[in-house]
Parts: structure tokens; sequence; C-alpha cells
């Protein structure tokens, strides 16, 4: 990008576009240039850690998928006429004249996404990257233990090709105060997590994975199941301590030197690898591009956000938004959150030329006569390559009843494996095609999408899960699972034979959305939806909207100290502005029907029913009641954090806590989260910074503060900095093990905190005259009961709203139009709570852009003559699906309402005369499937 | 048939490198993504069992059932959404009573109870789905091959089907 002109709605940016040397029109992406290129070099996708040609495509799934030719590499630049490339490319692709293409867009909006870079890890030299070659980045080892990367998934020592026994890793290589960067990079306490399991579970011969860390950083929903799984697993040594230095020794081994915090000793760590966990570090090129766009770059180089508090997405300028990584170090899943919540920033210049569903779906093709089976089975790199005999799998697939062709794919969801599966449909004229694949909860609609697309009826598709539920479960038995996957694809095209064609149906959307919940959450997604001229409904139970952001909840945010009451202010300002309905003091009753249609009872001052298209829920959360824990209710002087926040909302600076004077106060982290067992497992993410912040108000009184904790997780923008400037005004941390919690001394009233010191290895006894719980969150009850029953949206393990997916489906649940915002969903502090809800409302908009929902055709049908018209159907339905209707003969029969039915099948299993067929679950599609299990033996 | 003696007769020989084969129905929102979750977390678990999805617990009739293990399934198991979670309201407590009756023609077959099971996992409980498998096919290995399965590869200790046995196979 060269340059960005113009107005919010109306831009216009040049880009100058580079040569690729190779004519994406003309280019089939056959790979003959590849193989005639004589020239060699390092892989950038790889880390150089594989070769590629001067000619090449970046990466195996690059989009276009066109070639590239690296013009610093290529020989016909050095020796003339090298032409290999020209002469092998059958259709003249390569064109050595192309020139660089200057373009101009005019569009509406503008979204950064550029990502991060990663730490040079070079400019550490104790730690030798660069000059040991068995010291390597988390990156290069993730190119190896990557199924489609340098090694196939298997781990090598990069000096001598063997497998490492020991590895250890180095955590915040670059981040929390090395090499100038005091942030911390988020993501790679679980990275290394992740790949201590993945380097045991791959690789017998490796013996010991440790890891170097500091604090462990598992602050997102179920990252601490995670890490206890670790543990339980001892997929890894976990040795608290930053290493000094890390020195070559004989063979190419490295030792490394650190002192171990908790076990108090000075230790030479051996190791025939090192990985380097670096830190997120901004791109390059973002000053330049920040410059070209008009916007600011924090003081690292990230994109800066006008006031992450407010919007997640907005910059200095209007109109250009930023997500993801280019802001800070982020997980995946806030980084889809932040990405959707951008979408619906940019949504709003672009009102009035809505993308309506663009591409022109083809003509239905005849797919009638007997089956003709395709099967195209994935690789999926190693993942089910690594494991399973791929080709043995489809050459067995294409001697089966029915099946004319049979196919293998490396990916066959890339768009390679997709037009694959396309050119196998047409060439062997095939009425039905089974991807041999992983699960189709994930994968269905790709390939349902792909072969809508050339107008063959997705329903006649089968996906068999080869991956998911076999090579990924069974990887130490790959004979078994082997034979299990033949099974599965003999049941998979027997019950594809039966599959039937199925035409989708549409119901009417009613175009208005209904936010339950007016914290910052519902206030965000109200806001988000109404400017974008969507009517929307915000219901707020209590008399107040502002949920915890309100007095007497939080009086300063941290990291910056905000004025709570001023963030607010301004949401609310917005909300005003953006037309919202707010109903106050009115809760949800009862909610029928379906995304499109449903219908909400709301009890309030004026109770009414309401018809909306979609839901969010923004109900918030509660905070973990500490009665009988640490004295709470026993002790006067113990308090909780939401009490001390209270205490700061109330009085100014000198004013008493809790009726005294106290000189001392001790905060506890860790109350009611990360629990041994229970449903308290999980890290609550707002405590550690809320416990450092309010520890800083309490030091500015004249108020001695310590803290108590177990890992100080200060992952949020500024808090990690926040973190050392309280170290440096004299807050002090006390390291406490988690099977041993801190005791509150005291009769009546506590007097001190008596707990082990891990640092210094010794019980202490610190006085206080205040003892303050940083207490977890918890999901909202009776609410988050209720609204599930209600709305069938599932609940996870830890009673908190359950996302579809933690990744591809961060705000939406498994009930289509109804959707997830703030701590509803899990534990989450006001930044990312505002960057959820805008997903959220982003997510909403989606449905309420139509006019029409489309209906799934797989539902419940009643053949009316078998009908007895016994009413069992009418009776066991819970969506009032199934009604008795009057035939044209006289009698009654039950008919089925396609708009309500959801394709259960329990009335199919459940009539007596067999009337009802569930569509796409026949009785004949699942007995061919029970069949096909035990074939072979029957015809052996 | 007397399945005491029947079963320990066999055992011996059967448990030896003897794999049972298992029929998992599993509804597509709880158990089926359980499954897939054991999968996304490498869970490993025993092979030796074949899924079969369905939308809903409550899908899963007595024919069904009896058609496995007229094929020649040593064991079935039914899975579906903990009560108070299945995505159709009350599906998983159809389920129950359609077990109920699959258990008593089971019965009838002269097949063992602990040939058929009926259990709740959700989408989240990846760990679960593999324990349930795993301790299942341990169980059936204990039984060893089911008499029907035994009866019709024409194994001689598997004796004979009871006669209501043999009418029941008839009309399933």
């Amino acid at each position: 990008m060269t340059g960005c002109e113009g107005e919010p709605g109306d831009f216009t940016i040049s880009v100058r576009k580079h040569p690729r040397y190779v004519r994406e029109d003309l280019c089939v992406a056959c790979g003959l240039c590849v193989d005639a290129c004589p020239q060699v070099g390092g892989n950038e996708f790889d880390q150089g850690l594989k070769a590629r040609k001067a000619i090449y495509r970046p990466f195996p799934q690059s989009v276009p998928a066109t070639y590239v030719i690296d013009r610093e590499a290529c020989l016909n630049d050095q020796i003339l006429y090298c032409q290999h490339c020209m002469d092998a490319c059958d259709v003249n692709a390569i064109d050595f004249d192309m020139l660089p293409e200057d373009v101009e867009l005019r569009v509406g909006s503008v979204i950064v996404a550029v990502g991060f870079q990663e730490f040079d890890a070079r400019k550490l030299g104790n730690y030798g990257y660069g000059r040991f070659p068995n010291v390597v980045t988390s990156l290069e080892l993730e190119r190896m233990l990557n199924a489609s990367g340098v090694t196939q998934g298997h781990v090598i020592r990069p000096s001598d090709g063997k497998t490492p026994r020991r590895i250890v890793f180095v955590q915040c290589v670059g981040a929390r105060g090395e090499g100038g960067r005091p942030y911390c990079s988020r993501f790679c306490c679980m990275n290394a997590v992740k790949d201590s399991m993945l380097l045991r579970q791959h690789d017998p011969d490796v013996e010991e994975v440790t890891v170097l860390y500091t604090d462990m950083r598992a602050f997102g929903k179920g990252f601490d199941d995670f890490v206890k799984r670790s543990l339980e697993e001892q997929s890894a040594n976990y040795l608290r301590g930053r290493p000094a230095k890390i020195e070559e020794v004989a063979g190419g081994n490295l030792e490394v030197f650190v002192e171990d915090t908790l076990g108090h000793e000075q230790r030479r760590v051996p190791a025939d690898l090192v990985v380097l966990s670096v830190a997120a570090a901004p791109n390059d090129a973002a000053p330049k591009l920040a410059e070209t766009l008009g916007i600011e770059t924090d003081r690292y180089g990230f994109m800066a956000r006008l006031d992450p508090a407010i919007s997640a997405v907005e910059t200095s300028r209007d109109g250009v938004y930023v997500c993801g990584s280019a802001v800070g170090p982020q997980v995946i899943p806030d980084c889809v959150a932040q990405a959707s919540a951008a979408a619906a920033r940019a949504q709003l210049y672009l009102t009035g030329e809505r993308v309506e569903q663009t591409e022109a779906r083809a003509e239905p093709m005849d797919l009638s006569g007997p089956p003709r089976v395709g099967v195209l089975v994935c690789h999926c790199g190693v993942n089910i390559g690594g494991v399973l005999d791929v080709d043995a799998l489809a050459a067995e697939a294409g001697s089966l009843p029915g099946v004319v062709a049979a196919k293998t794919h490396l990916f066959a969801c890339s768009t390679a494996g997709q037009e694959e599966m396309v050119e196998l449909v047409r060439e062997h004229d095939l009425n039905r095609v089974v991807v041999a694949a992983c699960t189709p909860r994930t994968h269905e609609p790709v390939f349902r999408e792909g072969l809508a697309q050339i107008g063959f009826n997705p329903y006649l598709l089968e996906m068999v899960n080869i991956r998911d539920q076999c090579s990924w479960v069974h990887a130490r038995e790959p004979d078994a699972a082997q034979e299990k996957a033949r099974a599965l694809i003999r049941m998979g095209v027997a019950r594809s034979r039966h599959l039937e064609p199925l035409q989708e149906s549409k119901a009417p959307m009613t175009r208005s959305a209904l936010v339950v919940g007016g914290g910052i959450a519902g206030i965000q997604a109200a806001t988000d939806l109404a400017v974008q001229g969507f009517p929307v409904t915000l219901v707020e139970k209590q008399g107040r909207l502002g949920g915890r952001l309100a007095a007497p909840h939080l009086k300063y945010l941290y990291p910056n100290m905000r004025l709570a009451a001023e963030v607010l202010e301004e949401k609310l300002d917005r909300l005003r502005r953006s037309g919202a309905r707010v109903l106050l003091k009115t809760e949800v009753a009862d909610v029928r029907g379906f995304v499109g249609s449903f219908e909400a009872d709301l009890a309030g001052p004026v109770p009414e029913t309401l018809p909306v298209g979609a839901i969010i829920l923004a109900i918030g959360a509660d905070l973990h009641d500490p009665q009988g824990e640490f004295g709470y209710g026993e002790l006067t002087n113990v308090i909780t954090s939401d009490e001390l926040e209270r205490v700061f909302c109330e009085s100014e600076s000198e004013a008493p806590i809790k009726g005294e004077r106290p000189s001392s106060a001790s905060f506890i982290l860790c109350v009611g989260s990360r629990e041994a067992e229970g449903s308290c497992t999980g890290c609550s993410r707002y405590c550690c910074p809320t416990a450092i912040k309010q520890a800083m108000l309490l030091v500015r009184r004249g108020i001695d503060a310590t803290i108590f904790y177990r890992d100080i997780r200060t992952v949020s923008g500024g808090a990690e900095e926040m973190y050392r400037e309280a170290r440096g005004m004299g807050v002090l941390f006390v390291r406490v093990p988690p099977d041993r919690k801190p005791e509150v001394v005291g009769d009546g009233r506590a007097e001190a905190i008596r707990c082990h010191d891990e640092l210094l290895n010794r019980t202490v006894e610190v006085p206080t005259d205040l003892v303050v719980l940083s207490v977890g969150m918890r999901p909202r009850q009776p609410d988050t009961k209720r609204l599930h029953e209600m709305l069938k949206a599932s609940v996870g393990l830890d009673g908190f709203f359950l996302e579809r997916h933690p990744e591809l489906a961060p705000v939406e649940t498994a009930v289509e139009g109804v959707l997830l915002a703030g701590t509803a969903q899990g534990p989450k502090d006001i930044v990312d709570s505002v960057a959820q809800a805008s997903a959220a409302a982003a997510k909403a908009s989606v449905f309420l852009a139509h006019d029409e929902v489309t209906l799934d055709p797989a539902v419940a049908h009643v053949e009316q003559e078998r009908c007895r018209a016994c009413g069992e159907c009418v009776e066991i339905c819970q969506f009032h699906a199934p009604a008795l209707v009057a035939t044209a003969d006289g009698g009654y029969a039950a008919e089925i309402n396609a708009s309500l039915c959801k394709g259960c099948g329990t009335c199919a299993s459940w009539c007596p005369s067999g009337a009802i067929t569930c569509r796409h679950f026949t009785d004949r599609q699942i007995t061919a499937q029970i069949d096909a299990f035990f074939a072979e033996e029957a015809a052996s | 048939m007397n399945l005491t003696k029947d079963k320990t007769g066999v055992m011996t020989t059967a448990r030896k490198g003897w794999n049972p084969r298992l029929v998992v129905f599993a509804c597509n929102w709880c158990s089926y993504a359980g499954a897939d979750t054991a999968g996304v977390s490498r869970i490993q678990h025993q092979p030796h069992f074949r899924m079969i999805r369905v939308m809903c617990s409550g899908r899963i009739q007595p024919g069904f059932v009896l058609r496995a293990f007229e094929k020649g399934a040593d064991g079935v198991l039914v899975s579906g959404c903990h009560f108070g979670d299945c995505h159709y309201v009350f599906g998983n407590e159809k389920a129950v009573e359609q077990f109920e009756k699959t258990k008593s023609v089971v019965k009838m077959l002269g097949l063992e109870e602990g040939r058929l099971r009926l259990e709740w996992i959700s989408a989240a409980e990846g760990a679960r789905f593999a324990q349930v498998i795993d301790e299942f096919i341990e169980q059936l290995r204990e039984l060893g091959p089911s008499p029907l399965s035994r009866a019709r590869s024409g194994d001689e200790a598997a004796g004979a089907l009871t006669p209501e046995a043999e009418e029941v196979e008839a009309r399933v």
C-alpha cells in the first residue's frame, strides 16, 4: 500500500503490485517449472530449514495457487538464457518482462491485519542463537512439528539430523524485559506446553522436555486444564528460571545455565536441542504503513488503538481499523474475535452497499441414475498420512460397490483439493461424493459449498472421519487404525449410495436483534448493531446500565488508571446516539422459535412479546463468594477485591477502609480460580492486574501492599508494564505453591498471612491490617441456567456458555442465531469483553443482513398414506413441528412443519407405523452403514 | 443356552488376540463432538469400534441395535448428551425409553446385558469418551464373542440360540 487518500466511506488506496513473473491468468499450478528450475535456495516459509527453487509457491496453500520467481536467485539474470522454466511451461505463463503494477482501489474502510514478526533472537548473544546450530526458535520447531513442514513432523537436530532426546524450552525470549521489550507475548506459554505434548506423543525417542519459565500464563478458557494435563502426562518438567547463558559442549550438545528459583540451586541443564520461545515483535514495515495510513503506532511499533476500552479496533483515523497481532501479541481466539469486531466497524461505511451473496450458483446438475460414487481420501499432511496408508485406502475404496473413482489428496480442503473433487465429479459423472478426511462437524460445510458451486446437490456428499476419530486417536496402533479407516470408508460409501438430494428452503428473517444484559459487552453489542441501522432491544434486569463498569464496582481501569465512569459515560453516549432501544428492570421470561423468528417474552414494567431474528447473550458473570475461605465472614478485616473497589468508589484518598486506617494490606490471588478440582479450575484473567492496580492505589495512600500469588498473569496490553511499575513502587510479591494456600492468622481480626514463600524456600509470616481476596468469576446464576434451558445454548464444564469453537467460532453457540458477548462465555477483562461484543454484533449482522434465512432440509417428513394418525409424534416433539391435519380422503394424518423441525429424528424412531422418515438419516442409510461394517467378513 | 459356562469356555481362547467389534451410535452435538474432542486433544483409546453419527440419540430405534447384533457386533454403545443438555431438549430422554425396549429384546435374544450400553458424553468430555470406549472394549473382551456372531460363524462352543431368540432374530 503506497497511499491512502479520502474520507471514511470513500478512500482511494494506492497499491503497488510487485511482479511475480508468472501470469496468474495462465498458470495452472502444475509445478513443471519447479522441477525444471536448477536453482535451489532456502524456503522463507519454513524458516530456511527447507529448500525451494528460484521459481516457487510461497507455501503449499497459497492463494492464488500461482508460482512466483525470485529474481534475486534466478539464474536467468545471472547466466544468460537459463529459461528452463519457460521451456517447461506448457501454457506460456512465464513472463520475465512483467513490470510492477500500480493499482487504485476505491474502498469505504480499511482494516489493518498485518500481524507480527518474531523477535530476532540473535540480539540476545548469551543464548547463542545463530552461533549454535542446535539452538532453534519456537517457529523453527513449529515448522518441524508441522505435518506438511520441513521434516513431516519429525523433530531433528539441525547439526546432525538426529532426533534430540533432551529438549529445553526457554520462555520469554525477547519478552518481559529482555531486549528492551517489557510486554508479555501472551501465546508462548501455551505454545510450549502444546509443543511438549506433541513432542512426547510424536517421538518415543524424546525422553525429556524441560520448560524454563517465569510465570505460567495459562490465562485463556481451558488453558489451565491443558497445563494440568501436561503435568499429569508428564510431558515436560517445568523449571522456574530464566537462563543466564547457553553454551555448546561436545558433539553439538548444549548446556543451559539457569537458576532454578523454586529448587533453589544453580543448574546446568544438558540439552540436545534448545528451543527459544521468541516473543512477538512489531512488523518492521508497520511504522511506514502506519504513516501511509495516517494512524499512530505505540511505543513499541505496534499499531495503536485510540482507546481499547472504548473500541477494540478503532484507530486515530476514522474508517481505518486494526485487529489481531498488529496491535500486540494475541492468542488466536482473541484475534478471531477482534477480526470480527473490525469487520463490524468497517461495515459502518459500507451501509447501503452491503455485499449480498455474490457468486451465482450453477444450474443444478442432473444426478439421477444408479449411484456413481467418487471417493477422495485426504492425507491432511501427516495428520492422516503419517498414520494411515492413504493410497491403500483409496485403492480399496475404488473396488467398493458403486464406486467409480477414488483418489487421494494432500489437503482435500485446500483450493486445489476442492478443485480435484470437482474435477472428479465432472470426469466420472459422479452423483455421490465421499470425502474421507476430518470431522464433518467442521468441514462438511466446506466440501458442501465446493460442490454446491458447480450445482452438485450438497446432500449427496458423505464425509468419513478418519482423522479426528481415527489417525489422531489410534496413532500408536497404525494397523488397527488402518482397519478402522477401511471399515469407516466402507460404511460411508454404503451410506452414500442411499443418500437423496435435498433442496434447501427459505424462511423469513426478522431483521432485529435482542441483546440480553446491559453491561459493557451488552452496551457495545447493541451500539454496534444499532449504528448499522438494525432495530435493537437491549434488556437489563437492573435499574441502570453499565454492569461492573458502573460504580460502586469499579473506580479506575488498569493499566492506566482511567476513570471507569468516564469510559462508561462515553459508551452510554454512543449507545444513546445509536438509537438502540433500552429496557431497564426487564428480564427475558421465555424464548421460542429459531433463527430469524425468535419470540421473546420480556417481563418488565411493561411486559411484551418481542419478535427478533438473532439474540446476543451478554449477561455477564458473578463473582465467587469466598464465605468461609481465608477467614472471610469471620475476621472483620478480610474483604473481597470487589469490596475494596467499592471503597475506592465511595471515598477519597484518606477515607477509612472498613472503619479502619490500615498501614499494611495483603492480597491473596486465585480465590475461587485455578482450583485443583471442581468447576473452578480455570483462570479468571482479570484478577492479577486488578490486584496490582489496587495495591498501587493503596501504596499511594501510604499503605504497604503485599501480593500473594501463584503466577502473575499480566497479559493484557500495558499490564506487564504496570506490574514492573508496581514492583518499583515497593509492592511486595510473594509466590506461594498451589497446594499450600496462604493461611490468614488472627482471632476475630486478621493479623498476619502465614505461607510458604517459594522463592525464599521458607515459611514466612507477614503482618497485615487488611486482607483482600481477589475473587474469581463465576457463571451468572440463575440466568445462565435459565437461558440455557430456554435457548438450548450449551454450557461448558466450567458452567459458562460454550462457544461453538474456540478458534473458528468464538462468539457463536451451537444454536444458530444465538451469540455470546463478554463474560457470559468465560472470564475476561473490559478490553477483551468489548472486542468480543463487537464480534458478536458482527456475527448477528450476518443474519440480519438478509430478508430470509435458509432452512436445513434434513428434517423429518411424513408419508401420509402410511400414517395412522396416532398422534405419538405430536406428543413427543418438543418443537411442535408435527400436527395432525385433515387429509383429502376425510381422515387425519400427521404433517411436519419444516421450519419448526430441527431434524433430530426422534419421531422417526418413535413412529409405530414407520410413516416418518428422517431425511439424511433414514432407516435405510443407517442400516446400510451397519451392514457395511460387517460386510467384509460376510464376503470372506 | 448356559451363558456362564459358555462364557468361561470361550473366554480363554477368545481373549488372546481377539478384538471385539463394537458399534457406537453417537449424537452429533455431544458424543460425536466428544469423540472429536478426544481427537483434537490426541487422547489415545482402543480402535475396535466404528462410529455411526446421528443427529440425536433419540433417533436410535431398537431395530438399529438389533441389526448390529444380527450382523455380528459384539457390543453396541448408544451415546448422547447429558440430561438437561440435549440439543433437542428431551431427545435423550426418549433415547432412554427406546433403549429400555431394546434391552428387553436383546435379553430375549440370549445376549448378555453387558453387551449393550447407554452413556452420556458431552462435547467437552473427550477424555471421558476415550475412557468409556476403553472400558467397554475391555468388558467385551471379558464377555468374548457375541453368541449370535459365534452361532453364525458356526462356532461349536456357542451352542444354538434359544427358541425365543430365533423367533426374535427372524423378526429383526
